[in-house]
């Protein structure tokens, strides 16, 4: 459950930014990208915002979380792309495998470990 | 409804450049740190106490920090058996991250260690997302927590290159089969290397330490 404690660093993150860079209009969605290796429950996630975002300028936005998918780099013989993934019966997810799809040679993560707002959605302010 | 870019940055990142902060502190001091996690009860205190005394034995010297909740049970076992320890508690968070470590470093004798063990919370989920800055990582499992703990947390093992199968004295008596344990392990980690053991009795600690590059 370190779900709470990333949300709360996302929280303060953004609301920080904001007072720097405001929007006009209330947040309703807030886009995040969420690298496949991390351990974490987007359902949690979401619950966490909701609650911290709370009495915030926040209160009432949505995360809405897009996972990417782990992307490598060979030092052996140079490949650079999709990880290999492993999908069996019974594991009831795909698990990257940090082996190069060519040679087999142990890999660089290169994406897949990230937790990056991207976008905010914003309601357009009502004509006066 | 409009759309705004923030791209204000990767919150984990602020996580990796504490981390690298941190083993930059320990690579100046000479002092090279392993993150020890596992679940609780995994026998990763033990296990770190049979390291440190082998490692002793040849002139190594070693220190450790506990990572617990609350208490200092760990850190006392530390202590007992002399070595320069200290420890960290989370206070409810269910892992050690970079930024505890590095207040915990700043205070610690490391020009009294060339080994630093980092016991992490008893937790085999929430430590995997936190990079602490150690040279290496490795993850002890019990064979009492079944022989389905890979195909459990498959993403933290996909990522952990060293793993201690322990408690292997009592595999027979719980009819578990390590052997299943390490063929998970090989199938989501190719380059993984695993070891069996049993602490308690100090078994495979000389091939673990081998592994590890002792």
């Amino acid at each position: 459950m370190h779900e709470y404690s990333l949300a709360h660093s996302l929280l303060e993150g953004l609301l920080e930014h904001l007072s720097t860079h405001p929007v006009e209009g209330r947040v309703v969605k807030v886009h995040v990208r969420q690298g496949e290796l991390l351990i974490l429950s987007q359902e949690a996630l979401g619950e966490a915002w909701r609650l911290l975002s709370e009495g915030t300028p926040l209160a009432g936005s949505e995360l809405e979380i897009e996972r990417v998918p782990v992307r490598v780099r060979c030092p052996g013989c140079g490949y650079q792309g999709d990880a290999r993934y492993l999908a069996e019966e019974g594991w009831h997810q795909a698990i990257p495998v940090l082996a190069c799809p060519q040679c087999e040679a142990r890999v660089e993560v290169v994406e897949g470990k990230e937790l990056v707002i991207t976008n905010l959605t914003v309601e357009d302010r009502q004509p006066p | 409804m409009h759309e705004i870019k923030t791209g204000f940055g990767d919150i984990l990142k602020r996580q990796l450049e504490l981390a690298e902060r941190n083993y930059e502190l320990l690579s100046d001091r000479g002092v090279r740190a392993i993150n020890v996690m596992g679940a609780i009860g995994s026998g990763k205190t033990a296990l770190i106490l049979q390291l440190a005394e082998r490692l002793q034995a040849k002139g190594i010297r070693v220190g450790a920090i506990a990572g617990d909740v609350a208490g200092d049970d760990d850190l006392k076992r530390f202590q007992a058996a002399g070595l320069p320890s200290a420890v960290i508690n989370t206070g409810d968070d269910c892992h050690l991250d970079a930024h505890r470590v590095g207040h915990a470093l700043k205070d610690f004798p490391l020009s009294a260690v060339d080994v630093l063990f980092i016991e992490n919370v008893g937790n085999l989920v929430c430590p995997a997302d936190f990079p602490l800055g150690t040279e290496q990582d490795l993850v002890v499992i019990s064979v009492t927590e079944g022989d389905d703990m890979v195909r459990k947390h498959p993403k933290m093992f996909a990522q952990t290159d060293v793993v201690a199968i322990n408690k292997i004295d009592l595999a027979e008596i719980i009819e578990v089969d390590p052997q299943r344990i390490v063929e998970d392990y090989r199938r989501v980690n190719p380059h993984g290397r695993a070891v069996l053991t049993d602490a308690k009795h100090g078994r495979g600690m000389e091939e673990l330490l081998s592994v590890l590059g002792f």
